[in-house]
């Protein structure tokens, strides 16, 4: 099963400073742009690398998702791709 | 001119981050990934000794490189969903861009792109079998500027980006990616500028994975014993499924240079495991 859809909101979470600045007001509006399983959006909503990896995404896109995180959204990692 | 200068080099983001609260950010990142990675988090003392190092290991291949005076530096490093996503990943990548920008926290890199040398090794490849993907427009990521920072901060010639796919599965073999660098050394060797080329990544770590903090520093050693006998050719024979298990994927970015420097031994190789995921390694030929 491909995880194409939500590998791509991980992926504009990682380029996209306008998806980022949205997701942190509006996740839920976010996430209803993706084409995504309900399965899919819980694991987004609890914000775990590890959940998100079980579900076949790469692994260094799952990361992004702690970007949300308010202990990570001003780590270092971000300033560089 | 013939091919003036090769080098290999790791790009681990924490080469550049400074010791201290840079590091701590990365590593907690990391650690959230895999906990058990967290055991044998480096003090302050050891991060800086590890800066230190690298900076003294990426000094011997900058002398090497300026004393080989070359008008061009060929990169070959991996993508890690920058540039490219799952609608397409290429196998080899040519940059054809005029100019090529990125950035890393406070350091910003501009370069001039040699696109003439990029669209000959296209069509060299085409003649020969080999069928590069190749775009104008691409942004430079830590795979790049990390031993950029290093190696030419001031963009006094150009570069020339080139991407393997080490990055997702499938991957290309050892030995498309070693054929791929004797196609780039006869273009170079045509060529009437001075190539240097420099290949990034590596060395074993597991980025991404459960199995971050993990090095498989025994491998790492193998393959650098390999490059300073002129054994490199020997790791065409390689499969992508031995590497991976060793978290040496990129290496496949290496096996181009490999390819390019044939059966010449390395002139300089230093290695230091960085206790938080990589095992960070630097090698240069002469020519």
């Amino acid at each position: 099963m491909s995880c194409y859809h939500l590998s791509r909101l991980l992926f504009d979470l990682k380029m996209n400073e306008s998806c980022v600045k949205r997701a942190l007001t509006d996740f839920e509006a976010v996430m209803s742009e993706y084409d995504l399983t309900d399965e899919e959006k819980a694991a987004l909503r609890a914000g775990d690398p590890r959940k998100l990896r079980q579900l076949g995404v790469h692994g260094m896109l799952c990361l992004y998702i702690k970007r949300l995180h308010p202990e990570f959204r001003d780590n270092i990692y971000w300033q560089q791709k | 001119m013939p091919l003036v200068s090769a080098l290999a080099a790791s790009h681990a983001p924490n080469i550049l981050l400074e010791p201290g609260a840079e590091w701590e950010d990365f590593m907690n990142l990391h650690y959230s990934m895999a906990p058990q990675g967290s055991a044998t988090r480096p003090t302050l003392d050891q991060q800086k000794k590890l800066r230190q190092d690298a900076e003294e290991s990426f000094g011997a291949l900058r002398a090497a490189m300026e004393q080989a005076r070359p008008d061009v530096l060929i990169v070959v490093a991996n993508d890690q969903f920058v540039n490219f996503f799952w609608n397409n990943i290429p196998t080899f990548f040519v940059t054809t861009a005029d100019e090529v920008k990125g950035q890393f926290t406070r350091h910003r890199f501009h370069y001039r792109n040699h696109k003439e040398l990029g669209r000959t090794i296209v069509r060299r490849g085409m003649e020969r079998g080999i069928d590069f993907s190749f775009g104008e427009h691409i942004e430079l990521q830590h795979t790049q500027v990390v031993p950029l920072y290093f190696l030419l901060r001031e963009p006094k010639i150009p570069i020339l980006p080139i991407y393997v796919n080490t990055w997702v599965d499938p991957a290309p073999s050892p030995r498309r990616c070693y054929q791929v660098g004797e196609l780039i050394r006869e273009v170079a060797d045509d060529s009437n500028e001075r190539v240097a080329i420099l290949a990034t990544g590596g060395l074993s770590h597991f980025p991404g994975s459960p199995r971050i903090g993990e090095i498989d520093t025994e491998f790492d050693h193998k393959l650098l014993a390999l490059m300073r006998e002129g054994k490199g050719r020997s790791l065409v024979d390689y499969s992508v499924q031995e590497l991976l298990q060793a978290g040496d994927t990129e290496f496949l970015n290496w096996m181009v240079v490999i390819g390019v420097v044939g059966d010449a031994k390395a002139a300089y190789t230093s290695y230091m495991p960085d206790f938080v995921a990589t095992g960070w390694g630097f090698v240069s030929w002469k020519f």
